[in-house]
């Protein structure tokens, strides 16, 4: 897709010769960038004795994320994974016909909705935590899994509706069109025909919703003390009760970081647009 | 069946289709954004406190909350340190992101691996962030502190460090977000035509100058989106600062969007709290505005 090194670098010796230092500079920066990354994933395999020792060859041990997975962590990753999922899914359900409602439709307010979509994902989470806070108190939804999932939403389902639009209109209207001949009804050409097409983007706009949902703090946090409490609010939880022990909390940031740049790097072409989400329109 | 009678029966049936998938959206978003807001709104009114219940509807002194924030010093404290912490991050991942981007506009092997390895700090969860870097910046602990030390330059606390905390912040929030606008960098110099650069070439142009006045005015426009895109976003941090300096030392690193939620989770005061994030939400609408109609100017002069 790029154009070749060549035209750029120019073919000769001393082109070769930059394109080299370059590739070598790259490598540097790349390292030293990603080096405190390095340093956690390291330091959450070193034996307790040697936590913060930095020779390379250490014999690797397991014992960290041992004590995680027999303690209050294991559950709290099973409910950042429940919140987040259950979230993804709702959001696609009730997203995904709306987006292609709105690239199909040609309403006139299309203008005023998407600005609105703007709007819930400019807007800062603190204005969206106090009211719901309050709500649930006397709603009974502090601390559930459900509260979360519903909070998720707020930034969720608008991503869905941005992200999927453009998906739909790379959809040939004439397809469905000769569907609906064929006596389909339109939510079945949709689900027949169309829907199977933007699957990519379906899988993209789910993997980006999920790792948003996953990458939560601030609303856990504030909305879950210990049955629904997520992965990161789990951490800062044991850090606040046993202290700074470095191996765990080493082992539990990998844990919960491992699906995010699994995922990421599956849809990282898609990421800019999942993340500008409101922008400008490809 | 004519082709025409075809047309408007299926344009009839789509349109109240359409208008049938739209509506649970519509309606959920209503109900999760809209009233939330409005209630946001109405609490700002209120001194409502929840250790003293018949606060919640007391609308006797409607403006007192938006009256006090006037006089707060905290409060225009927050916001100037707010405004530090934004202008900064922004100017440092928009140069640090176009300078990597500039580095990894080529298709070596070496260069597509590193577009992906870099884009690691812009995904993970941001509490990760803030203890990968707790790590870094905790003095008996830190690989780089004791890297200091044994060259015989020991460096102190920089979290503790009234002058540098918020430094410090802006130097993480920096490595977490500057592949934002790299990807986006990235992106925009696909789209550069070679023709105008080789001709350069061919007039004896250096590289500075192929930058300045070829490669350029092509991503401007990005990168005045991505920075507004990052401001908005820098106005929300707040993991890294629970994680690094919870708002201190003092009050150095505590930003507006932090303020207001010590007032409200911390000290219980729930009506100032919601006048704070009243502001901030017409502080973040107008920014959203200008943003919007920047990207359409974008967009029309692209069409």
């Amino acid at each position: 897709m790029r154009k070749p090194a060549e035209s750029a670098a120019g073919p000769g010796w001393i082109g070769r010769q930059r394109e080299a230092l370059g590739d070598a500079g790259a490598l540097v920066l790349m390292v030293v960038v990603l080096f405190p990354f390095i340093w956690l994933v390291q330091m959450s395999f070193r034996p307790n004795k040697d936590i913060f020792g930095y020779d390379l060859l250490f014999m690797p041990t397991l014992d960290h994320y041992r004590a995680l997975w027999t303690g209050a962590f294991s559950k709290s990753f099973v409910n950042s994974a429940i919140t987040s999922g259950a979230s993804t899914l709702l959001s696609l359900l009730i997203g995904v016909p709306a987006a292609y409602a709105l690239s199909r439709g040609g309403f006139r307010s299309s203008r005023r909705i998407a600005l609105w979509i703007l709007a819930t994902r400019m807007a800062p989470p603190i204005a969206f935590t106090i009211p719901f806070f309050l709500a649930y108190r006397h709603a009974g939804l502090l601390d559930t899994h459900l509260g979360l999932i519903i909070v998720y939403l707020t930034f969720n389902l608008a991503l869905v509706i941005w992200m999927m639009q453009p998906f739909f209109d790379g959809v040939p209207r004439e397809l469905e069109e000769a569907a609906w001949i064929d006596g389909c009804g339109v939510w079945q050409a949709f689900r027949v025909v169309t829907l199977p097409l933007a699957a990519p983007g379906l899988a993209a706009t789910a993997v980006i919703c999920f790792i948003l949902s996953w990458n939560d703090f601030f609303y856990a946090l504030v909305l879950t003390r210990t049955n629904a409490s997520t992965a990161p609010v789990a951490i800062v939880n044991f850090i606040q009760y046993t202290g700074w022990e470095w191996g765990r909390i080493a082992a539990a940031g990998t844990l919960v970081m491992l699906p995010v740049v699994v995922f990421s790097m599956l849809v990282r072409n898609y990421l800019v647009r999942g993340l500008m989400a409101g922008g400008t329109k490809e | 069946m004519t082709v025409w009678s075809v047309g408007r029966d299926w344009g009839d049936a789509r349109r109240r289709s359409f208008l049938l998938g739209l509506a649970p959206a519509l309606l959920v978003l209503m109900a999760i954004t809209v009233a939330p807001g409005i209630y946001l709104f109405l609490t700002s009114l209120t001194p409502l406190n929840l250790t003293m219940p018949d606060t919640a509807w007391d609308f006797s002194a409607p403006h007192y909350n938006y009256l006090d924030l006037w006089e707060d010093p905290r409060f225009s404290h927050s916001v100037i340190i707010q405004t530090k912490l934004s202008v900064a991050t922004v100017v440092l991942q928009l140069l640090v992101g176009l300078g990597f981007a500039l580095l990894l506009n080529r298709g070596t092997a070496v260069r597509r691996f590193a577009r992906s390895a870099l884009l690691v700090p812009m995904v993970l969860p941001p509490i990760v962030v803030g203890i990968i870097w707790r790590v870094m910046f905790t003095v008996d602990i830190s690989p780089l502190h004791r890297a200091a030390a044994w060259l015989g330059l020991p460096i102190k606390s920089i979290i503790t460090d009234p002058g540098l905390a918020l430094w410090a912040i802006v130097f993480v929030e920096t490595w977490e977000w500057f592949p934002f606008t790299m990807l986006m960098v990235l992106a925009a110099l696909q789209m550069i035509p070679d023709s105008p650069i080789e001709a350069a070439k061919i007039d004896g142009a250096n590289d500075w100058q192929i930058f300045r006045h070829i490669t350029f005015p092509y991503i401007q426009q990005t990168l005045i989106v991505a920075g507004l895109f990052r401001l908005i976003d820098s106005i929300k941090a707040f993991p890294l600062i629970f994680v690094l300096t919870d708002g201190g030392p003092g009050d150095v690193t505590e930003v507006t969007n932090y303020y207001a939620y010590r007032q409200a989770f911390t000290f219980s005061l729930w009506g100032y709290g919601s006048a704070i994030a009243t502001l901030m939400v017409v502080g973040i609408f107008v920014l959203s505005w200008i943003i919007d109609r920047l990207t359409r100017a974008v967009h029309a002069e692209a069409g």
